[in-house]
């Protein structure tokens, strides 16, 4: 039975954005059972300090802000993240131009037809790393903009851009490598082995 | 990029056209960059199937992503979390 107020709106507003903290979480974290607990600290966070939400504004965003605010700070004494996104974008443009060329003749045009795609794009999106995968999460999963992305991700909108563009490009290859593996496309020859 | 008149989109290579690939799907870029874009992918067989190609990706992201479920008690346990701070609610 609810009879606060406060916990009413705690309930109509946070605890029902759960499924959707727990797929952020699941994506930031490989271990469910990590994941899990991200969730359980991020609302234990978001209900201490319910009273300094502001109304009106987007509750699941400041979900995903608490939940990868965890996140990090469980990471941090583990691994030393360098955020390469923006860099190289010209050669990374080109070199995706070309490698798309390339798979293309090898076949790529109908993989996604071909393969059991919704496994397969989860489990090459969960391979990119984690600073681009969360870009992508926020974006392509979630729906949000990439000004309410550069929110959660406390950074420039310029930088949710790049590390989208890094994430997608990282998933279209993981999947051609993917599809590679299974003999749905042809693989690329290498220099050496010529074809003449 | 090049432009060649005020009416005709600017003519672009096809690095350029897939440096403004996401963008251009996103919806995000300026209307004459948006009509050069097109125009290149109108005219280029290779950046129209990388195109197609990456908007078809995007549009199966999100269905390989289903909402989390909460296995393990997950919904419990928070709850009981929170009833240890005080929490009276619905769920509770």
């Amino acid at each position: 039975m609810n009879d606060s107020p406060r916990d009413a709106a705690f309930d109509a507003q946070v605890l029902a954005a759960l499924p959707h903290v727990v797929r952020f979480a699941r994506s930031l974290a490989h271990d469910e059972a990590l994941a899990d607990d991200l969730v359980q600290e991020t609302y234990l966070r978001a209900y201490r300090s319910w009273d300094t939400f502001k109304a009106g504004h987007d509750a699941r965003r400041w979900l995903f802000t608490i939940c990868r605010n965890v996140f990090l700070r469980h990471r941090e004494r583990e691994t030393r993240v360098v955020d390469t996104s923006g860099e190289d974008a010209e050669l990374e443009s080109l070199a995706a131009a070309v490698e798309h060329g390339q798979a293309s003749r090898n076949g790529l045009g109908d993989m996604l037809d071909r393969i059991d795609v919704a496994p397969a794009i989860r489990e090459a999106l969960m391979a990119v790393p984690e600073v681009y995968r969360t870009a992508s999460i926020l974006v392509d999963v979630e729906g949000e903009s990439y000004e309410a992305a550069a929110e959660v991700l406390g950074v420039p909108v310029g930088t949710v851009r790049s590390r989208l563009f890094r994430a997608r490009r990282l998933l279209q290859q993981l999947l051609y490598t993917h599809a590679i593996d299974a003999g749905i496309v042809r693989a690329p020859q290498s220099p050496s082995s010529g074809g003449s | 990029m090049t432009a060649t008149n005020q009416d005709s989109p600017a003519l672009l290579d096809c690095e350029a056209a897939v440096r403004a690939l996401y963008d251009y799907l996103d919806g995000r870029l300026p209307d004459a960059s948006e009509r050069a874009v097109k125009h290149h992918v109108e005219v280029c067989q290779v950046c129209a199937s990388h195109f197609q190609f990456a908007r078809r990706v995007l549009d199966l992201v999100p269905e390989s992503m289903p909402l989390g479920g909460e296995a393990n008690g997950l919904r419990a346990r928070i709850v009981a979390s929170l009833q240890a701070e005080g929490y009276r609610g619905a769920s509770s």
